[in-house]
């Protein structure tokens, strides 16, 4: 298939459930009341767009999503590189991460509200929390990658041990750790989600499930596109990160 | 002992030494009291000669080259580099070129040749100008730009000599570099090393497999034999330079070549 009917065939499939979205609540087929029409979720998105309340959520959901991506991302790459790189710390460590990972995280959040009680500091921790893992998971993956060779080069020339971890681990390693930035912004963003339905005052996660307890369905399907939208802007600015971080990918 | 007096009346070279390693030895621990690797080497390397050392798989070259560089320690006897010991690497005084590609592909060609320089923190415009300049000596103006992954077997070999020799460092080791490279690249490079060397006349050991490689660039061959390693002969190559590829078809140099060749085979 040509590259336009792919893309002719995607927008088909696109129009297809969204024209199913409007058309079959409004003719009855599925109760409204659960399902309210694409038009009517719409309308009142545009509604809900207006209103400051929902401004200021959204855009404590985007700084908190930045802040706990932004403390996760380089917390793990160290611990991960710690960790791989000294015997000793992996011997102590290694299984107790490995554990630990296999273990939900939401089951600690009761921890969190606890020490950080229910405002931007505990959603920020709590996501940091959970991408932390991730990231470090893959660190200690990236390491195995550095080539023992353009270390011995890199000695041969007189680096020092910061300056062999900054020339050669981190550009070595880019390449999975690239890759692992969207998934853990994906773990990152649930992370904050999670935090923000459990227990909040604002954020959109508060905000959908107010609206899913009180029946409201159009606020709470606009909800979602908005989350949506923040979601998919995250991933492509990511994304736009790696293009520009990987020209030199072999 | 008496191959070291045979060259030093043969090849009066009436410099300074560059290498100079007296009864080295090196054993790799292990469960059973160790693996001897190198034995009772010595040898003395005058500045600005060209000595190549061949020898088996597996007999210590490598390990040898690594010693001289300072970036491994042997177990006993001793390596000096113009008179000091050498612990540690010392780029002011060797330069290292390794096995096949050893170059940073997340780096340009000219990046790639700065980075001893900016591992020191040279000035952007001095490390830029002398990387410029390593490159127009190695042949390759106008490819800085490129990525490793963007350029040939040779030419990448060109920038990893060029890469040890941007500190000008007296010494070049120099650890099978042209190993991975197919027959006629092979024979262009070793013309292009002697070119460069000529020009820069560095003090060059160089370890390699190929038996017309060694009697090709070499003053001097240093035979080694089957772990555990030790020299067991010395051949100076009286071969006029220039060398010429037509020198490879006479009798001389082929009579060079299977003498190497059965110390070799005896030794293995």
């Amino acid at each position: 298939m040509s590259r336009s009917q792919i893309i002719l065939t995607r927008l088909a499939l696109l129009a297809l459930v969204l024209g199913a979205w409007e058309l079959l609540p409004r003719y009855g087929i599925i109760n409204p009341l659960l399902l309210p029409p694409l038009s009517d979720v719409l309308a009142m998105l545009g509604n809900l767009l207006g209103r400051p309340q929902v401004h200021e959520a959204i855009a404590t959901t985007a700084a908190e999503v930045l802040v706990a991506f932004v403390i996760a991302v380089p917390l793990g790459a160290a611990l991960g590189v710690l960790i791989a790189e000294s015997e000793y710390l992996g011997d102590i460590f290694k299984p107790i991460i490995f554990y630990v990972f296999s273990v939900p995280k939401s089951i600690f959040l009761p921890m969190f509200i606890l020490v950080f009680g229910i405002g931007f500091q505990q959603k920020v921790a709590y996501a940091a929390f959970t991408t932390t893992f991730v990231v470090l998971m893959s660190a200690m993956a990236a390491v195995e990658s550095v080539k023992a060779d353009h270390v011995l080069v890199a000695r041969s020339y007189g680096a020092t041990r910061p300056q062999i971890l900054l020339r050669i681990y981190v550009p070595s390693m880019m390449p999975i750790l690239l890759e692992t930035l969207r998934i853990s912004m994906i773990f990152n963003f649930t992370g904050v989600m999670i935090a923000e339905m459990y227990a909040s005052r604002t954020g959109i996660g508060h905000l959908i499930a107010g609206w899913g307890e009180n029946f409201q369905m159009p606020q709470l399907f606009a909800g979602v596109i908005m989350l949506a939208a923040v979601a998919i802007l995250f991933n492509e600015v990511v994304r736009f990160l790696e293009v520009r971080c990987s020209t030199w990918r072999t | 002992m008496q191959h070291v007096a045979n060259l030093t009346q043969g090849h009066e070279s009436g410099t300074e030494v560059a290498i100079e390693v007296a009864n080295l030895g090196h054993v790799y621990a292990g469960a059973d009291g160790g693996v001897p690797a190198l034995q009772d080497i010595s040898m003395s390397v005058g500045a600005g000669r060209f000595v190549v050392i061949v020898g088996p798989s597996g007999c210590g070259k490598t390990s040898l080259l690594m010693m001289l560089a300072g970036l491994r320690a042997q177990s006993e006897g001793k390596v000096l580099c113009y008179g000091r010991p050498i612990p540690d690497p010392d780029p002011e005084r060797v330069g290292v070129i390794f096995q096949e590609a050893s170059l940073f592909p997340w780096l340009s060609a000219l990046d790639n040749i700065e980075f001893p320089l900016s591992l020191r923190g040279a000035p952007r415009e001095e490390r830029r100008r002398r990387a410029e300049a390593m490159l127009t000596l190695v042949g390759l103006d106008g490819f800085g730009a490129r990525y490793p992954h963007e350029l040939s077997g040779g030419m990448k070999q060109r920038v990893s000599i060029a890469r040890g020799l941007v500190q000008d460092p007296p010494v070049l080791l120099m650890d099978e570099p042209f190993a991975a490279l197919d027959e006629q690249t092979r024979m262009t490079m070793g013309h292009e090393l002697l070119r460069i060397w000529n020009t820069t006349r560095k003090t060059v050991v160089f370890v390699t497999h190929s038996l017309t490689e060694a009697v090709y660039l070499a003053d001097e061959v240093l035979v080694m034999s089957a772990r555990p390693g030790r020299i067991i002969d010395r051949i100076a190559i009286t071969l006029p330079r220039p060398r010429t590829y037509e020198m490879m078809a006479t009798d001389v140099f082929g009579k060079l070549r299977d003498r190497i060749w059965q110390q070799i085979r005896k030794a293995s």
